[in-house]
């Protein structure tokens, strides 16, 4: 399969510091915690249509960088969430309880943007103005079933048109990431499922990709024996290798793509529908500082006819353990 | 005269009996000994009464892989049957990875006796199967009348076979993606580039998560190893953890109302935890009556954490141990501590109104107030000189190479020569300089930006106070 890149944008629009609460935490049918890519590509398509088609502003992918949480959860070693018990019923009966996860957001978004050629020629002034009407026009939206609250943060959203020159465009990104800090930025290692998938089938020819997913999402405590005979025991979280965790990276076709209105009590008739399950994938939680590039931090969607995927892209690629990394080379 | 059943008849007849009275014994134990439901309960479970009542309720029941309900219990439409052998290859995690099919019923929970009586196994084959496969012994085995046992193998494989039409339901998670009919990118604002996903769960995959992590918790082996660890001894395998693991009750009281595999595990669903580290915002107090912001930052438990492990890694290797293994794993280490550096560094001078260095009670050096209130510089003009013209970015490094160098052991660690040297102390202060120039160079053209906006206000206010 050919890896898809991401499109060409003009523009990065920087959202800082929203604050929401009781956003959906069980962002998958496997796994809990801070809403997945699928969710902010939502909103990114959500939001561009509440600007209008004439805002000129065509979003193209996001990224997202968390600054904090408080997830509602109890317990010590099994959380539970914590629930509520409503709406009661007709009669005022108390209904069943459905759980529903929840967890309190702070978190700054970058959207890469096409600007149109009225746009393109903008002065800074009117890229400010179009900034703050984007943020607040988010603010009215739902953020992975959550609402914005109003914000106190001292800096501003901001639009920051791209130069033509690729340098420049990478000094204008690494100017912008120090104001995502302190956060992590949530960029996506399916290169890791993929080679970890391969050392274990070199072990195991019958590890699947489940195996090697699994094994990537907890921590693995291994005794080690060395010549003198001597055990001891490591884990595999140790320091510089990334925090991993599993993500809900987008969904698999399970049946045809059916024509619009063939499937009755839809959320349209208007719409082809399909029945899909969601897939995984593994994701990395890292430091901004640590980004060259916007596009490893930005998250697309994408959809794969060929095998009926509908996932979320992300370009970035880590640095390969192989090679030296040596210090004082690099900035 | 009927032929004699086949030695295999035989044995599946009385598999199915045996079934039967175990379920009957269970039955009868509840009941006090001269309750006269007794006679009618025995009745029911003669094979012929109940495989025939089973037949009828066997509609009931259907057999799927993605059940509707594990999304909501009130959801009612369709649930399906989709074994990953059917599914093309994906990179991803899905159910299509799966190594077998394990399928899973939905319906009346109070006809899923009829699904164990399915499942049942005889040499390692399903009755379902066997029965799917025509299989003439089982079906001899079922009933002496041909006929009949014809008619309810065709009930029993009904099973299977998927519901009629496919109905979507206001419960089900129902979502919109954009595609695009012909050139990439879909536009937004077209509804003809969408697809609706109706997202169903794999029962199967939630099944499977959930028995590899019952093992990892309470399994004997993992016990065994958990023992193995503590005792500092070796063991033949490791054990593994989940931390931050969430565990979701399906169905509440009733997990039999969502399916069947969900009534096996007592309604829970493991999740796994995808949450970001957690900043502590409390270590950006404003930094009052302290000598140097690195008391804060190394007595952070987090940093102290990091600083002890590289600190016993280092300890633990020969003077002359000094190869590009080891080099780049304490780099690593090194790269962790300057990242929370930088987060700890990004917490004050974002996260803190400007200015807030300017409080008598901060006796921090020049050089750190610099780093941590750069916006202080707009202002204050005493404070913009230093900031603009100091060596800061430098000092600032070396305060850094020389806290880390301390709090390592410096002395005891020249013999490696892998604290820090020369080599390091540059690349801090680069990176840090880097760090600090972009803050500048944005900070300047933000001020440019305010510069042009603002004089027309100016003039104005110049132009009233001059008459």
């Amino acid at each position: 399969m050919n890896r898809p890149e991401l499109p060409e944008i003009d523009a990065l629009l920087h959202i800082p510091q929203l604050s929401v609460q009781n956003a959906n935490a069980i962002s998958g049918p496997h796994s809990w915690g801070h809403p997945g890519p699928t969710h902010f590509t939502g909103l990114m398509t959500a939001l561009q249509r509440k600007l209008g088609a004439d805002s000129g502003l065509s979003f193209v992918a996001v990224g997202i960088v968390s600054h904090g949480y408080q997830a509602q959860t109890n317990g010590d070693y099994v959380q539970r969430f914590n629930l509520t018990r409503n709406p009661v019923g007709k009669d005022g009966s108390t209904a069943a309880i459905v759980e529903e996860g929840r967890i309190h957001l702070q978190l700054s978004l970058l959207f890469g943007l096409q600007l149109n050629t009225q746009r393109r020629a903008a002065s800074d002034a009117e890229l400010d103005e179009l900034a703050q009407q984007a943020s607040r026009t988010l603010q009215t939206l739902r953020i992975a079933g959550g609402s914005v609250l109003p914000g106190h943060s001292r800096l501003q959203p901001r639009l920051i048109r791209l130069d033509e020159d690729a340098d420049v465009r990478s000094q204008q990104f690494r100017r912008l990431c120090r104001y995502l800090l302190p956060g992590y930025a949530l960029v996506s290692r399916d290169d890791l499922l993929l080679q970890h998938h391969t050392t274990l089938r070199e072990q195991d020819a019958t590890a699947t990709v489940l195996d090697a997913w699994l094994g990537q999402c907890r921590i693995n405590h291994t005794p080690v024996t060395d010549d003198a005979g001597k055990t001891e025991w490591q884990h595999s979280r140790s320091a510089g290798r990334g925090w991993i965790v599993p993500l809900p990276v987008g969904y698999g076709a399970l049946t045809p793509l059916y024509e619009a209105g063939t499937v009755a009590r839809c959320r349209d008739p208007h719409t082809p529908v399909r029945f899909v399950e969601s897939l995984y994938s593994l994701g990395e939680w890292l430091s901004p500082h640590r980004l060259r590039d916007y596009r490893q931090l930005l998250w697309y969607p994408g959809y794969h006819p060929e095998n009926g995927v509908y996932r979320c892209h992300n370009d970035y690629q880590a640095p390969s353990l192989t090679e030296p990394t040596p210090l004082g080379v690099t900035a | 005269m009927l032929d004699p059943l086949s030695p295999r008849a035989q044995s599946l007849r009385s598999e199915i009996q045996q079934f039967l009275q175990l379920r009957l014994a269970d039955k009868l134990g509840a009941l006090a000994a001269d309750d006269p439901k007794r006679e009618a309960l025995i009745a029911q479970y003669q094979p012929q009464a109940w495989l025939a009542d089973a037949a009828r309720r066997v509609t009931q029941l259907q057999l799927v892989t993605h059940p509707l309900k594990a999304s909501h219990p009130d959801a009612r439409g369709s649930s399906l049957f989709i074994p990953p052998s059917s599914l093309p290859p994906r990179q991803e995690v899905g159910s299509h990875a799966l190594p077998t099919l394990v399928s899973d019923v939905v319906g009346n929970a109070a006809a899923l006796d009829v699904y164990k009586f399915l499942k049942l196994s005889h040499a390692g084959q399903s009755l379902l199967s066997l029965l799917q496969a025509g299989d003439a012994d089982l079906l001899a085995a079922l009933s002496d009348d041909a006929e009949q046992a014809t008619a309810w193998r065709d009930a029993f494989c009904s099973i299977a076979e998927p519901a009629s039409d496919l109905i979507c339901h206001a419960l089900a998670k129902q979502i919109y993606w954009p595609v695009s009919p012909d050139a990439y990118p879909p536009d937004a604002h077209d509804d003809s580039h969408f697809h609706l996903l109706s997202i169903l769960n794999s029962s199967a995959l939630s099944h499977w998560l959930y028995e590899q992590i019952q093992a990892d918790r309470f399994g004997e082996a993992t016990k065994a190893a958990r023992q193995a660890r503590r005792d500092g001894a070796a063991h033949p395998h490791g054990y593994h953890e989940y931390p931050q693991l969430a565990e979701e009750k399906k169905g509440g009281t009733k997990p039999q109302n969502i399916s069947q595999l969900n009534s096996e595990r007592k309604g829970s669903n493991y999740l796994l935890a995808a949450l970001p580290p957690q900043w502590n915002s409390k270590a950006t107090r404003p930094l009052y009556g302290v000598a140097s912001l690195f008391v804060r930052f190394g007595s952070q438990p987090h940093v102290r954490g990091l600083l002890d492990e590289l600190r016993d890694y280092l300890g633990k290797l020969k003077p002359e141990a000094n190869n590009m293994h080891i080099r780049n794993r304490r780099d690593a280490w090194l790269g962790e501590l300057f990242t929370e550096l930088l987060q700890f560094g990004a917490g004050f001078s974002n996260g803190l109104p400007k200015g807030w260095t300017a409080h008598p009670d901060c006796t921090l050096p020049i050089e750190e107030q610099c780093w941590l209130d750069p916006y202080r510089a707009e202002d204050d003009e005493e404070f913009n000189r230093a900031f603009q013209w100091q060596d800061w970015p430098a000092q600032l490094a070396e305060r850094f190479a020389h806290w880390l160098n301390t709090r390592l052991g410096a002395e005891r660690l020249s013999k490696h020569q892998l604290a820090l040297g020369e080599v390091e102390f540059n690349h801090w202060r680069r990176e840090l300089a880097h760090d600090v120039a972009l803050l500048g160079d944005w900070d300047h053209k933000r001020r440019a930006v305010d510069h042009r906006l603002l004089p027309a206000a100016r003039t104005q206010e110049v132009s009233h106070e001059s008459p």
